[in-house]
């Protein structure tokens, strides 16, 4: 997300969901994301979309997906190589003066720098580097570029490579270049993978900056914080989580706090992690479950579900809406505020709340996003952000008139090769992705015996080209190896997976497939290279 | 959009044009039944046909939901010929309809238990909800569960395979799980009401009006005569069959409620009516029937005969001295049986004297009987005890021999005394037991409430409504011996009744009787097939040898492992989707009646459980094909081989494709229970339930979804289709995955690392940990050697919070979360 806050000022997406279910986008171009099993209700509307009639669909995966196989048009795209396909799509919009020349100039900055990159990008070159026959590249930067109102969807395909926001940039380039933004039924729609996590950068549960988005060069910003919290606050930044390992590795950190989260599965390339928590002074962690990062842990505390307590989730589509208490926790569980205000209090600092209501009160007192909401606006339907007073509607689109910085920022991105290619040691590229079953790994849906019958359990998805070749029967175990670990695995032959790329769902425990990836790390917003590494093969039977 | 206009039931209405009649109805806020239709959806080609209505200038009935508005159409929904199609349509579905509304079980039970539901609370783990759910019929879930007469058991439908369940053994067993396991029930009161309500006698109907009384928001008071509550559970039943300490526990239960208890007062003694009538917006007399029927034999009066009561009385306050060695029990009741099992415990030898013909002629509990026989007492049948004399230190019991008449006319025997047949039993102590009454005739307690010829206080069977204004009765007081269950039962529905007076409420309408059964027979093999052979699971018992020799109690308890074999045998008869069966509504607003109407009575399909998330029982399907018309991804292929001249489907098929997402939408929709929903195992038997809106916790997508609460158990998720942004779509995790909540694993106290094991700690020990290591760090490595992660999981308050201590207690940036993993 940090990308479309720097070309846009806001980082997140666009549109909303109403413009696919109310049929107001002329042309999907979905890239890196298969909302079938991703975001599901999403996926639904858009195929409902698809069958009304008028929609085109592009769709760049390296998956045969189910939407793959239903667009006009397909670009079956060599793993990684996203953005030297944007910049090249880009060079051909320009060549054929497809671009939106008075969007262009009036709503944007730095056009020229972005220009002089896409001239690098001739057809030859990305067909090369991508795989895709130059035709269809030519049809995707006509498509896109017609006139209509014609709409990106991305999702982790995009954003879980060293080269995330480059390529989610290239993405914001290309919908500006044609004056697809801040239209209804267009935009550039990062579909987010968890219930909050637009909520939780919201609130400035970032390193880098403070809620709302505020900057920490921002003096006059802090001092109104300072003022409203009675504390000095510090004002560099500070360290990513992506980075924590090392940092704690190298004794620059020493104590951590786990809220929620359980980074000795979840991370890239955990062996390093489980290292890392081996060698803190001092964790806590606060969850549900006694995990295997509470397992480490020197104090864990019980804290309560999404059905336990009152608050709000920030959806993918900037919707604020309620969570409400049905259940009491178990046992002696609380809160997850309660807990953090007392912690607060016993430490010396009254965070002066008697409930979540008085939280969400401090948010919109202190957040320009948010400053018209409340609990009472969002009793029924949920408002999508901004919302600048009490009596502002939501803003379903964003950018309209201009862009949340003004003037919308090209922000030229030179298309890297993936960290890790394949050579003759690791041959294959691996890859994975959700099952629409299930949910990160096994503490919610893995409690639900139902869902083990759908999704019993990880699969290595391997072309049948690929299977001939090394002697792959379905149903092999095959040991997977990385340059960091190795993690066994049964096959399935389909033709889902690209030839020379293994394709498998992450969310299973038993087959912790983060042991062979990667931790290069992006280098704006530190996301770590989940989507693409290099392994080798070995058939087990 | 062109408007249309056009009046339904006479008001005028203008909507778009190509708006079905149906919705046009809807628009207008008037309901039209239908089973197929769903909004937004083209009707299939075969249609249920509830949706009738008459046009003017139209001959005949049109579809309402097939029928495009027209201008000027004048619409009626309700009349003769509408109601009669209706009712003809509804009638023919019901025809093929097989399967049970309510279980057999819950429908014998006389206290409206939820039978089925606790057991599958049992089945899944959930015993707490388990108790909770028994208690919004019984209260008193300790002592029902040791002494029920179990009227369930015997419809149990396993009897067709193997043996009923041990129902009763379960319902024990919930309770005494959340005594050993000291669970907060954690029961919701309604607000209070600023009612006054008396209840004098603090035996079971006293304790269960007080409780219901006080779940209403009333201000409840309970006159005890004794020194403490409990009434015959008390002072009647040993501590062999109940320990004292559960019934203190399970009064306690009720006491938290926030109950006020008078002991030590009596009516007529320490409090009298006029008293209570001055003080109390309503009285509710639960004095039970604490004094035993006179004997009337000669003899009666000799030292050594004693009513029952009061030798138990005695007994269980540990009283009672052993007078010679043989001992003779007059009845054939529970107390009689007590008694003589408390008699066995003082070494006396044992006769239980009885006019009957033989054990089935006894009333009390077949258990209790067993139990009796079992640890020894010898049961004397055909005699009629007709006078006692002193013999020396002992007794003379001189019984009339007894004898079958010759067969009447009906082909009945009588038995009838043999003349100068005589049998005397020589023992040194009587007790008897010939049922209870309230009071000798004339130590009336309240003079003005009527008494029956039986000595019981009169009071009408439905309202408890006594002689006297504001004044109720109910139990033993009211309606004699008679089992606990009813007996509590009886304090429920007065507390009811009561309620309703005291609030100025019209009584709240029976419960409809309208019920599918699929009878008893045992017809039943497609129901029965998917289930193996499986023992009863035998209650843990002493032998009687060793229980006869102290005051412990025999039946020891299912353990979990028990419990939970023995609830997995449940066949789960009852449907599902009782309290969202469309169909069923309708048969009941229609006024239809199965016994003339007819249903199916023979299941004509296997229930098919290959879906991962759904069962499909067909023997339900009336073939609506809502459930088709509600997926999206046209994942259900439905079919039927014929149709005869009604319409009535047979030869149903419902597969599942390729398509299929497991969403669950379909189960969602269907308009009978024949789509369910595998992990719904609970039948909701118009329980209350809460309705909770909150947002799916798995993707960004922020789907809008309803949590069914039961309790403190999240039943079911289900969607609204107007609310933004799923408008009713929910996926596979957002409908299914959220039992993670509930999940044992879940951890439920703070854990500290000590001596290099995580142990459990209070919340102020580990706060005290916390602040300390993170206060140390800081002092000696900065603020910014620590860090924090947040959650995306977590809400927006959680992580405005979470920042904010990073930032503003630890004083670093050192915040993130895992927005890019």
């Amino acid at each position: 997300m940090a990308s479309l806050a720097i070309t846009f000022g806001s980082g997140a997406m666009t549109n909303s969901i109403a413009d696919v279910v109310n049929n107001k986008t002329d042309l999907f171009f979905m890239i890196g994301s298969n909302p079938d099993t991703s975001h599901p209700t999403i996926g639904l509307r858009i195929h409902q979309a698809l069958d009304k009639g008028d929609a085109k669909l592009v769709v760049v995966d390296p998956r045969r997906t189910k939407l793959a196989e239903r667009a006009d048009l397909w670009l079956r795209i060599q793993p990684g190589t996203d953005v030297a396909l944007l910049n090249g799509l880009m060079h051909i919009i320009l060549k054929e003066d497809l671009w939106d020349k008075d969007f262009v100039a009036q709503r944007t900055e730095d056009f020229e720098e972005m220009q002089e990159m896409a001239e690098k990008y001739p057809p030859e070159l990305v067909s090369e580097i991508t795989g895709l026959p130059i035709s269809q590249l030519e049809q995707a930067a006509r498509m896109y570029a017609a006139p209509g109102r014609n709409a990106i969807y991305h999702g982790m395909g995009i954003t879980h490579y060293h080269t995330g926001t480059d390529r989610v940039k290239s993405i914001a380039n290309m919908a500006m270049l044609c004056g697809k933004v801040g239209v209804e039924g267009g935009g550039c729609n990062p579909l987010r993978g968890q219930n909050n996590v637009q909520g939780a950068c919201d609130m400035g549960a970032l390193f880098n900056t403070m809620p709302g988005y505020g900057k920490l060069d921002n003096d006059q910003l802090f001092d109104r914080y300072e003022e409203r919290w009675q504390v000095k606050l510090p004002r560099h930044p500070g360290k990513p989580a992506t980075e924590i390992w090392d940092n704690i590795l190298q004794d620059e950190i020493r104590a951590l706090y786990v809220f929620g989260e359980d980074p000795a599965i979840a991370d890239a390339n955990i062996g390093h992690v489980h290292k890392a928590l081996d060698h803190l002074e001092f964790l806590v962690v606060q969850d549900l479950f006694l995990n295997d990062t509470a397992k480490a842990a020197d104090v864990v505390l019980p804290a309560a579900c999404f059905a336990e307590k009152d608050g709000t989730f920030t959806s993918t589509e900037r919707r604020v809406q309620r969570v409400r208490k049905a259940v009491e926790p178990p046992g002696m569980a609380k809160e997850d505020w309660q807990i953090i205000s007392e912690l607060s209090e016993r430490m010396g600092y009254s965070m002066g709340i008697a409930g979540p209501e008085d939280v969400f009160n401090e948010v919109c007192e202190l957040l320009p996003q948010y400053k018209g909401l409340s609990y009472a606006r969002i009793e029924d339907v949920g408002l999508q952000w901004p919302v600048p007073d009490t009596e502002h509607p939501g803003t379903p689109v964003l950018h309209t008139e201009s862009f949340t910085r003004g003037k919308g920022l090209f922000c030229a991105g030179i298309y890297m090769a993936p960290k890790e290619p394949v050579d003759d040691e690791y041959p294959m590229l691996f890859t994975t992705g959700r099952h629409y079953a299930r949910y990160n790994f096994s503490n919610m849906t893995g409690k639900t015996e139902e869902i083990d019958d759908i999704a019993p359990e990880a699969l290595a998805e391997v072309n049948p080209v690929d299977a001939e070749r090394m002697g792959i029967k379905a149903g092999d175990m095959l040991r997977l190896a990385s340059r960091r670990g190795t993690v066994d695995i049964k096959a399935k032959i389909t033709e889902r997976s690209q030839p020379g790329t293994i394709f498998t769902t992450y969310n299973y425990e038993e087959t912790p497939v983060n042991f062979l990836t990667l931790d290069a790390l992006d280098r704006l917003s530190r996301t770590p290279e989940y989507k693409l590494c290099a392994i080798k093969v070995e058939v087990l039977g | 959009m062109k408007k249309i206009s056009l009046s339904v039931d006479a008001v005028q209405i203008s909507v778009e044009q190509g708006a079905t009649i149906l919705e046009a109805a809807r628009q207008a806020g008037i309901t039209i039944p239908t089973l197929c239709h769903l909004p937004k959806k083209i009707s299939q080609e075969s249609h249920c046909e509830v949706c009738v209505v008459a046009c003017e200038g139209r001959e005949g009935l049109i579809k309402s939901c097939a029928t495009p508005v027209e201008e000027g159409m004048v619409i009626i929904t309700e009349n003769d010929a509408i109601k009669a199609h209706r009712q003809e349509r509804v009638a023919a579905l019901a025809s093929i309809h097989f399967g049970d509304c309510k279980a057999p079980c819950s429908l014998t039970c006389p206290g409206q238990i939820n039978v089925q539901g606790y057991i599958a609370h049992v089945a899944k783990g959930q015993y707490a909800e388990g108790v909770r759910l028994v208690m919004e019929k019984n209260p008193l879930p300790f002592s029902v569960g040791r002494l029920c007469r179990r009227f369930c058991e015997s419809r149990c439908r396993r009897v067709l395979l193997d043996d009923p369940i041990a129902i009763n053994h379960l319902k024990r067993f919930v309770a005494d799980w959340c005594m050993s396991n000291q669970v907060d029930l954690n029961i919701q009161k309604q607000p209070a009401t600023g009612k006054k309500i008396a209840v004098v006698g603090g035996g079971p109907s006293g304790l269960a009006g007080a409780y219901y009384l006080a779940k209403s928001g009333h201000d409840v008071t309970i006159y005890e005569a004794e020194k403490e509550l409990g009434g015959l559970l008390r002072y009647a039943v040993p501590e062999f069959k109940i320990p004292k300490k559960v019934l203190d526990y399970e009064i306690a239960t009720i006491l938290k409620l926030g109950i006020e208890v008078k002991c030590n007062h009596r009516l007529g003694q320490e409090v009298s009516m006029d008293e209570l009538n001055s003080q109390f917006d309503a009285v509710l007399l639960t004095i039970g029937a604490g004094v035993d029927q006179p004997l009337g034999l000669p003899g009666s009066d000799l030292p050594g005969v004693r009513p029952a009561l009061d030798f138990l009385r005695k007994y269980n306050a540990g009283g009672e001295v052993k007078q010679g060695k043989s001992a003779a029990v007059i009845g054939g009741n529970n107390v009689a049986m007590e008694a003589a099992r408390a008699l066995l415990r003082q070494g006396y030898e044992v006769s239980i004297v009885n006019p009957k013909k033989d054990i089935s002629g006894l009333g009390a509990n077949p258990v209790a009987i067993q139990e009796a026989e079992k640890e020894g007492a010898r049961f004397l049948f055909q005699v009629d005890p007709c006078e006692i004399r002193q013999q020396g230190s002992g007794l003379e019991l001189v019984m009339n021999q007894l004898e079958l008449s010759e067969p009447d006319k009906k082909g009945k025997q009588k038995l009838q005394p043999v003349p100068d047949a005589f049998d005397v039993l020589l023992v040194d102590t009587v007790v008897y037991s010939q049922g209870q009454i309230v009071c000798q005739s004339d130590e009336t307690p309240a003079a003005d409430v009527a008494l029956s010829p039986k000595n019981l206080i009169k009071a009408n069977v439905k309202t408890a409504m006594t002689s006297m204004d504001k004044v109720y009765a109910a139990g033993e007081a009211a309606g004699g011996s008679r089992p606990l269950i009813q007996v509590v039962s009886t304090g429920r529905k007065a507390a009811e009744s009561i309620h309703s007076a005291v609030m100025g409420l019209a009584p709240a309408p029976a419960e409809s009787r309208f019920n599918f059964t699929r009878g008893k027979s045992a017809e039943d093999s497609k129901v029965l097939e998917r289930f193996t052979k499986q023992e009863r699971t035998p209650m843990p018992t002493r032998t009687p040898e060793t229980a006869v020799l102290d005051n412990e109690e025999v039946k020891l308890g299912f353990d979990e492992a028990a419990a939970k074999r023995e609830a997995d045998r449940c066949l789960e008869c009852g449907c599902m989707a009782f309290d969202d069966c469309d169909f069923k509504t309708l048969c009941i607003d229609n006024d239809i009646n199965l016994n003339k109407t007819g249903m199916g009575t023979v299941p004509a399909y296997s229930l098919d459980q290959s879906h991962p998330m759904l069962d499909v029982d067909l023997n339900k399907c009336i073939y609506c094909q809502r459930c088709v018309n509600a997926c999206a991804y046209e994942a259900l292929d439905l079919s039927c081989v014929s149709k005869d001249e009604q319409g009535v489907a047979t030869g149903i098929s419902l597969s599942f494709n390729d398509n299929c997402v497991h969403c669950g939408n379909c189960a969602d929709f269907c308009s009978t229970g024949t789509i369910t929903k595998k992990d719904v195992l609970s039948p909701i038997l118009n329980e209350e339930t809460r309705k909770v809106r909150t947002t799916c916790p798995y993707c960004g997508a922020g789907c809008q979804m309803q949590l069914k609460v039961k309790g403190d158990t999240i039943m079911e998720a289900t969607s609204e289709s107007h609310l933004a942004p799923n408008y009713g779509a929910l996926c596979v995790k957002g409908r299914f995955a959220f039992n993670f909540a509930q999940d044992k694993a879940r951890l439920t106290t703070p854990l500290v690392r000590r001596d290099g094991k995580l142990v459990e700690a209070t919340w102020d020990e580990a706060y005290d940990v916390i602040a300390e290591r993170l206060t140390k760090v800081k002092k000696e490595h900065g603020s910014d050697s620590i860090a924090g992660f947040s959650c995306a999981r977590a809400t927006n308050e959680e992580n405005f919070l979470m920042q904010k201590f990073m930032r503003t207690v630890i004083g670093t940036n050192n915040i993130d979360h895992c927005a890019r993993l």
